[in-house]
């Protein structure tokens, strides 16, 4: 156990020296992806109408008048500190824009991740449970058409339908308009539980409501797809059948055997899953005006934001890194046919 | 069987929470939705109409434009008086005004606003070097030094970018920008600021008339079918953007002639235009440009794309800005857009290139350019064999001045209420090299072209006041008319629309919605 324990601290050391490499990779691609794309910041902030002089001045202000390799090494020399800088746009703390939006989007990744297993386990079960009948089929189909709706597609569908015609559900954003709202994570749904405050925490899960079921609902079809097909394949497995034939129960084999090998898989797909939404659920933030990382994230690179794309980039890049580095040697942990 | 009841169940107990869950809007307050977020509320650093709708609540300029597009003191005590150099502006404030930090207004206040707008406003080259330095000889007359004269710089006093702000207040932030908070003079107070949501609430000591509300709570929402449906399911007030889609634009409007909700227009402000890059070829040459000019059917475009909700234009300048409703360019005729390209040596056997681009996140861009392509199919197509090509804004504005465009459409709103902001921007060149512009705004804006007689009648503006003034304008405008580096294609308005127990909104000259009017008439 011990020898095995050594090798997971090994695999995992590997993985983590290998962090900073990918981080780096990632932050140089950033910027001179950044510099290559055509526009230029200043001609966003000043618009088409301003002289050169003005261009020149402002350009001097944010430092984008230095050489490129200038540039380069002072934003390496920041990343390094820990100084995303300062945005262009709003002149404020990249840190800080990413620490006030990143919540929103964590928030809503986590509760469409739980709203699809909701919805896709026990639809997984359920096929499992009526294999090769009317249901199964049903199920199936299911979740090969959450898969194919497009996201932004089936996300205006359910505003359309929740949010205009039945009006049960508010159009976009994250608090009631009319008020005000307390922070002290930034979680909404964990801010009204620690300040005891009940009509908070229903309005944040009644604005949480429609986006994140309608994405766990598209969602839900790869959770239930893959519960079925792994626990089918875990049933027919020889251990299975040998602890049927030393006759142990159903429900103990299903329990203890079957269900907790089935389920490996789904650790990396939520992994995967969790990951890919970290950096926010792009066009579910845009429909539902959410204001999450990948908000803003689109509205800097339309406004050409230099610095507070690179400094979203590089902070989604290490969460995502670091998620998956967890997946991996959560995987490793459980599962000992992984050889590290 | 057991099934279907357990969905059935399922769907009805999600219902029931949904329902149960809707928050209340007990107060009175009114809620505007538009589009996009508020990055900063501080006057020197606002350039967007969202935050300039709010700046106007919660601020006051020195004077404002009305509905006709006239001159109003607001914090002067009248007009302004010129000396007879006309280098000196002498401007009376009002006395007994005070800022929501309770701090008078007065002539120092002003000055400082105007002297950190210089420093470090983000559009500061709006005033140009115009003004030479300020200065408050007493504590209410401010006194403007020009450093030549400037008939524009009324109009540029209605800038909400100049609304004065407390020095108290903003003593650290002389040199830097104070984003998420506002103290000035208005009706209105800021309460709750962030990006998505403001909340004002009325200035009980203001000076003037009292809001008729309680206040407004504000919302960006960041795309046109959200509003549009916030809107139709009655989850806001008022909606007030230009970022609607044209159908959606089209079905409020028709909502309002069914009264359903009523709808407020602005003064039309914002034009759309074709830029000709009139220094290498084929739009070097006059025949060509006014051919193309005579090949665009404004009509029809704004027949298809906006359902007639934009005006066709034949202007650069809006009408609210001049003294004439003559239209100056060229009318729509194919058949003389073909004897033009005969003879220049097309349409026998060859046909002219004419690439358009236009900006590929402005849906209206797109479908303009479609329109101009099939309309030319149909009647030019042994002339002109036209491309069309999409690139974002930001990559358009900052290829524009390199030349990367034959013809590029975008559209234009003056920055400050006056003929001046329309046609120096497009239309001024301070380095002028054999008729084609080398250094200058007509380079910004994709034309490249110059003028030396249009350059002298900017300066001879200057020192012309009232119709003379606007006389001397219309000129610049003919002579662009004639030579075509610009075809004007449409002019547009800022829309708003309120449910019916709203009043309806109702705008200033600058296109700015009177929040404080906006009153709950039917609780």
């Amino acid at each position: 156990m011990s020898r095995n324990l050594n090798k997971l601290f090994n695999y995992s050391l590997l993985k983590i020296l290998l962090i900073p490499l990918v981080l780096w990779i990632i932050s140089s691609l950033v910027f001179i992806l950044l510099r290559v794309a055509p526009g230029d910041p200043v001609d966003v902030i000043l618009g088409s109408g301003a002289n050169e002089i003005s261009r020149e001045i402002l350009r001097a202000q944010l430092g984008l008048n230095e050489s490129l390799i200038n540039q380069y090494f002072s934003y390496i020399n920041d990343i390094l500190h820990f100084n995303f800088g300062l945005s262009l746009r709003t002149q404020e703390p990249v840190l800080n824009i990413i620490l006030k939006s990143l919540p929103a989007s964590l928030e809503l990744s986590f509760f469409s991740i739980l709203s699809a297993m909701l919805i896709g386990f026990p639809l997984g079960f359920l096929g499992l449970r009526n294999k090769g009948e009317r249901t199964d089929y049903i199920v199936r189909i299911f979740g090969i058409a959450t898969y194919a709706i497009p996201p932004f597609w089936g996300a205006m569908i359910a505003q359309l339908l929740f949010s205009v015609y039945f009006n049960i559900s508010p159009i976009g954003g994250r608090f009631p308009i009319f008020q005000q709202q307390t922070q002290i994570t930034g979680f909404l749904v964990l801010d009204s539980i620690l300040s005891n405050n009940i009509i908070a925490l229903k309005d944040s899960l009644y604005h949480l409501a429609l986006p994140s079921i309608t994405l766990g609902f598209l969602l839900s079809g790869i959770f239930s797809r893959s519960l079925r097909v792994n626990l089918d394949n875990t049933l027919k497995s020889d251990y299975v059948n040998a602890a049927k034939c030393r006759g142990i129960s159903k429900k103990k084999i299903f329990l203890n055997h079957a269900l907790p090998n089935a389920l490996l898989p789904i650790v990396t797909i939520s992994g995967l899953t969790i990951a890919s939404l970290a950096g926010g659920a792009l066009l579910f933030e845009v429909i539902f005006s959410w204001p999450g990382i990948a908000l803003r994230l689109n509205e800097a690179i339309s406004q050409r934001d230099y610095t507070l794309v690179q400094g979203i980039v590089i902070f989604t890049s290490m969460l995502i890194v670091s998620l998956n580095l967890f997946v991996d040697i959560l995987i490793a942990y459980l599962d000992p046919r992984i050889e590290y | 069987m057991q099934n279907k009841l357990l969905i059935y169940s399922f769907i009805c107990f999600l219902s029931l929470i949904q329902f149960s869950c809707v928050p209340k809007n007990n107060s009175k307050k009114i809620i505007v939705a538009s589009s996009g977020k508020v990055e900063s509320l501080d006057p020197a650093k606002a350039t967007k109409l969202k935050s300039f709708q709010l700046l106007a609540s919660l601020g006051d300029t020195l004077y404002v434009l009305n509905s006709e597009g006239k001159l109003q003191p607001q914090l002067a005590l009248g007009m302004p008086i010129i000396s007879d150099d006309k280098l000196k502006i002498t401007i009376n404030l009002k006395e007994d005004i005070y800022f929501h930090d309770g701090t008078q207004f007065d002539a120092e206040a002003m000055k400082f606003s105007i002297d950190r707008f210089r420093r470090i406003g983000e559009h500061k080259y709006i005033l140009g070097n115009k003004i030479n330095y300020i200065e408050a000889p007493s504590k209410f007359k401010l006194v403007i030094i020009l450093n030549k004269p400037s008939s524009s710089i009324n109009a540029l006093l209605t800038s909400i970018n100049l609304t004065p702000i407390s020095p108290t207040f903003y003593k650290d932030y002389s040199n830097k920008f104070l984003n998420d908070n506002f103290i000035g003079t208005g009706k209105y107070i800021l309460k709750d600021f962030s990006n998505e949501k403001q909340l004002i609430e009325p200035n009980t000591n203001y000076w003037g008339d009292k809001p008729k509300n309680d206040g407004i709570n504000f919302i960006g929402y960041e795309n046109s079918s959200s509003l549009y449906g916030a809107l139709k399911s009655k989850q806001i007030d008022v909606l007030l953007s230009n970022s609607i889609e044209d159908i959606q634009r089209y079905e409020l409007n028709l909502s309002s002639k069914e009264k359903n909700i009523r709808e407020g227009v602005a003064p039309e402000t914002q034009i759309t235009f074709i830029s000709l890059r009139t220094n290498s070829y084929p739009f070097d040459s006059l025949n060509i440009r006014l051919a193309i000019s005579k090949s665009i059917n404004r009509k029809l475009i704004s027949e298809k794309v906006s359902y007639n909700l934009r005006k066709p234009l034949r202007n650069i300048v809006p009408l609210i800005f001049k003294n004439s409703n003559q239209d100056l360019w060229p009318e729509y005729s194919p058949k003389e857009a073909r004897i033009l390209l005969e003879k220049e040596g097309f349409c026998d056997g060859k046909k002219l290139k004419f690439p358009l681009t236009y900006r590929s996140n402005v849906p209206s861009d797109k479908l303009i350019a479609l329109i101009i392509q099939e309309d030319i199919k149909n009647n030019l197509s042994d002339c002109i064999s036209m491309d069309i090509d999409g690139v974002e804004s930001a990559t358009m504005y900052d290829n524009l001045s390199k030349g990367e465009y034959p013809a590029a459409i975008y559209d234009w709103t003056g920055q400050y209420p006056d003929p001046e902001a329309y046609l120096k921007p497009l239309l001024s060149c301070s380095e002028i090299v054999e008729n084609t512009c080398k250094e200058g705004e007509s380079v910004y804006s994709g034309s490249f072209w110059a003028s030396k007689k249009v350059e002298n009648l900017f300066q001879e503006s200057d020192s012309l006041v009232g119709n003379y003034r606007l006389d001397n304008l219309l000129k610049i405008e003919k002579i662009a008319s004639e030579s075509i580096p610009y075809i004007p294609i449409w002019i547009s308005s800022q829309k708003a629309w309120s449910q019916n127990k709203i009043s309806k909104p109702i705008f200033n000259g600058s296109g700015i919605i009177s929040l404080s009017d906006l009153e709950l008439i039917n609780e």
